[in-house]
């Protein structure tokens, strides 16, 4: 296939990790972070790590759209889906997230009308099937997804749908990665740039990571060559010097992003004063809620919601996977208590979760062998 | 995706990888030609495929 076979050729791959391994200085030990879930996802997928050098380390951010969502919003959204006559709609990972005492499917199974739609869109085409009934759209996502559920509030108000709406749980991705790069427990040295946020906001949002903390930035695309090739720029940037947002994904990422989409969003949108991340806690003006133009779509504001805080497990750190502090296997319920099939934390539900490309892949406790 | 139809009403009809037909949005990417490569995530077109990448 076309934009896919040649960005996994083998030989190719050899090729760029000899090159790494030329640019990496012995004796330094590098720590990069891929800040998007679909990255870890195929870095493991294609053992991409396999191939660095044993001084390169691949530390996993926080871009895993679900894994991010705190416990008390999944109650929340589980309110809204038990009120008489509603039809609940979202992404089929967001089913399984564990709540305070139940996830969204457990809650189908209790009898609530959840479905699952692969898009924002199919659940407008329900809402217009079942006119009669108020379709709500639990959306999530960064700034890859939120376009979709703009759009789809757009349609939504141009067709005078009243029975369509949405509970909002978009986030952004700036405000985590300052919130990283502000903490303490981490020293990266590099970050492996989000491809698909940057295809909708471009690559300038990144520039204040080397601009205010003097770390290179490549946004990256998601096949195995492309994330080698961006690791290759990192550490070629870090050897001479140089500290800049670079663009490895120009076949699909313009260095301004995406206007319309960008437009879209600032119509729809609004941001919130502060928003809870499983794991970081509360972030500032890190997420959005629909703007007041749309506020009649606002199903927060039509159905009441506990909007009670809720602990993490304490067995569970996805908090510190999701900082990148621990790696998924020294999780003490990984791959024991928490599997795919019974998760307790949210990193072992989605396919991009750390804790989930660890486990389907095979990388259960280990050393890296040297390369 | 590709494009395999002619786009209306903001919607054109795009062929996946494995053959998958579906209505993607095509608003943020318009106008889309037949043959055109989209980048889809959630049913939306984000990036038209550069078309030195796509030749």
């Amino acid at each position: 296939v076309r934009f896919v076979d040649e960005f996994r050729d083998p030989e190719l791959g050899r090729a760029l990790a000899g090159e790494i391994l030329g640019a990496v200085e012995p004796g330094r030990h590098y720590k990069l972070m891929e800040v998007c879930g679909g990255h870890t996802h195929s870095i493991y997928k294609y053992g991409v790590d396999d191939l660095l050098p044993a001084n390169v380390e691949l530390v996993h951010g926080p871009g895993c759209p679900v894994c991010v969502i705190p416990m008390g919003r999944v109650d929340d959204g589980i309110a809204i889906a038990e009120q008489p006559g509603v039809i609940f709609t979202c992404f089929g990972d967001m089913m399984r997230i564990p709540g305070s005492e139940r996830t969204l499917l457990e809650a189908k199974a209790e009898g609530a009308d959840v479905r699952m739609v692969y898009s924002p869109l199919d659940a407008l085409r329900i809402a217009r099937e079942n006119p009669d009934r108020d379709v709500v759209f639990y959306a999530i996502g960064f700034e890859t997804t939120a376009p979709s559920t703009a759009l789809t509030l757009t349609r939504a108000k141009a067709e005078g749908i009243r029975n369509f709406l949405c509970m909002c749980n978009h986030v952004t991705i700036v405000p985590p990665l300052r919130a990283l790069l502000d903490s303490p427990d981490l020293r990266l040295d590099g970050f492996i740039g989000p491809g698909h946020v940057a295809t909708v906001v471009g690559a300038r949002p990144f520039e204040f990571i080397p601009a205010e903390y003097g770390k290179p930035c490549v946004i990256a695309g998601f096949e195995p060559l492309d994330i080698l090739q961006a690791i290759r720029m990192i550490l070629l940037q870090l050897r001479a010097g140089r500290r800049e947002v670079e663009n490895q994904y120009t076949r699909v990422v313009p260095y301004e992003g995406n206007l319309r989409a960008l437009r879209a969003m600032a119509e729809v949108f609004a941001l919130r004063p502060h928003f809870e991340w499983r794991g970081l806690g509360f972030i500032g003006q890190s997420a959005l809620r629909l703007s007041d133009a749309y506020r009649d779509f606002d199903a927060e504001l039509r159905y009441e919601v506990p909007g009670v805080r809720v602990a993490d497990p304490k067995a569970c750190q996805c908090g510190e996977v999701l900082k990148g502090v621990i790696k998924p296997f020294e999780c003490k319920v990984f791959g024991t208590a928490c599997t795919p099939e019974r998760p307790i934390g949210t990193c072992m539900v989605s396919s991009e979760g750390a804790c989930a490309a660890y486990y389907n892949f095979g990388r259960f406790a280990r050393e890296r062998e040297v390369v | 995706m590709r494009v395999v139809g002619a786009e209306r009403d903001g919607l054109a009809p795009c062929e996946g990888p494995e053959g998958e037909a579906s209505e993607v949005e095509v608003t943020l990417v318009s106008p889309v030609a037949p043959g055109d490569r989209v980048l889809v995530h959630a049913g939306v077109a984000l990036a038209l495929l550069a078309a030195e990448a796509a030749a």
